[in-house]
């Protein structure tokens, strides 16, 4: 594939913080955990933010799921006791009378 | 939206210096914004139709795509950040506009939410919150493309920086369109089934206050 380096011009003076990243030699005394993003090409970078995105849309479908059971549980509270209301107020209306 | 997440993670993208294969976040992190916007966009117009219908389904769609707004700014935020760490050297660029602007814009969304708290009166809730939508979704232009544009900044487009259009490869854009509108339809799907959550909420608050009112 050709090659295409559109940025490098443009903002090499500008992005300083790729120097404490790939290829710098004070990234060895980084942390375990900046070593590992900034290796690889930065691959672990685009796999952490694809991991950001789907573990919060989770947690928004999960917090509508509780939303969810919520309801459920008061509407069938609502149905239990409109049914004793229903068989306390009228005991002749029920099947074993 | 599968095609395309497993497009952007195998096609061959042009070799940028600095930002490696980190450019694929173009796939993902830029459409949590153009979502945001949309879902923004919405809410605004349901806001703005409740000011003239004055019915509070409109507020309800409104108050569903402004939530779901704001869980795609969240995806924005934190996914900037992390890239900006690794391509800028920091979690949070204080000098860098776009970032403190758009959290910012998230904050005033966030308003819009405890302002709704404020009011027990569903009527004087829906049209005080769906004014300040108005100005709310207004602003977001202004914070996010209009002033970051007139500062020096990190981002593309912005004083003196080349925009995204004049940057992006075209291959990129194969797969970053398409993303764009996979994350919009998702979030469509969010907001149907937030909209869907929350009107069984008020309806089942309807029939408990009622017999509540009934019991007495």
């Amino acid at each position: 594939m050709q090659q295409v380096d559109t940025l490098t011009a443009s903002y090499g003076d500008k992005w300083d913080g790729v120097t404490a990243t790939t290829g710098d030699p004070t990234l060895e005394t980084e942390s375990a955990f900046v070593q590992m993003m900034s290796s690889n090409d930065l691959w672990p970078v685009v796999l952490g933010v694809s991991l950001i995105i789907w573990f919060i849309l989770l947690f928004f479908v999960l917090r509508l799921e509780r939303r969810l059971q919520q309801a459920e549980a008061s509407m069938h509270a609502m149905g239990d006791s409109s049914t004793n209301s229903t068989n306390t107020s009228t005991p002749s209306d029920s099947p074993s009378s | 939206m599968t095609t395309v997440l497993v497009a952007g993670f195998a096609i061959s993208i042009p070799r940028i210096p600095i930002l490696e294969e980190s450019a694929r976040n173009l796939f993902l992190h830029v459409p949590m914004w153009f979502t945001m916007m949309t879902m923004f966009a919405v809410g605004f117009f349901f806001s703005v139709k409740f000011l003239m219908s004055e019915n509070l389904r409109d507020d309800q769609k409104a108050s569903a795509a402004t939530m779901v707004g704001i869980v795609f700014g969240v995806c924005g935020l934190l996914t900037g950040s992390l890239w900006a760490r690794f391509t800028w050297g920091a979690w949070w660029i204080l000098s860098e506009p776009k970032m403190n602007l758009a959290a910012m814009s998230m904050l005033l969304f966030v308003a819009y939410f405890l302002l709704r708290t404020a009011f027990d009166d569903p009527k004087t809730r829906a049209r005080i919150s769906a004014i300040y939508n108005v100005f709310a979704v207004t602003s977001v232009p202004f914070l996010l493309y209009v002033i970051p544009r007139q500062l020096p900044s990190l981002h593309p487009g912005a004083e003196g920086n080349p925009a995204f259009s004049e940057i992006t490869a075209p291959e990129l854009r194969y797969i970053f369109y398409p993303a764009v509108i996979g994350f919009i339809l998702v979030a469509m799907w969010l907001f149907t089934l937030t909209l869907r959550v929350r009107r069984v909420a008020d309806a089942l608050d309807v029939h408990s206050d009622n017999a509540h009112a009934h019991d007495e």
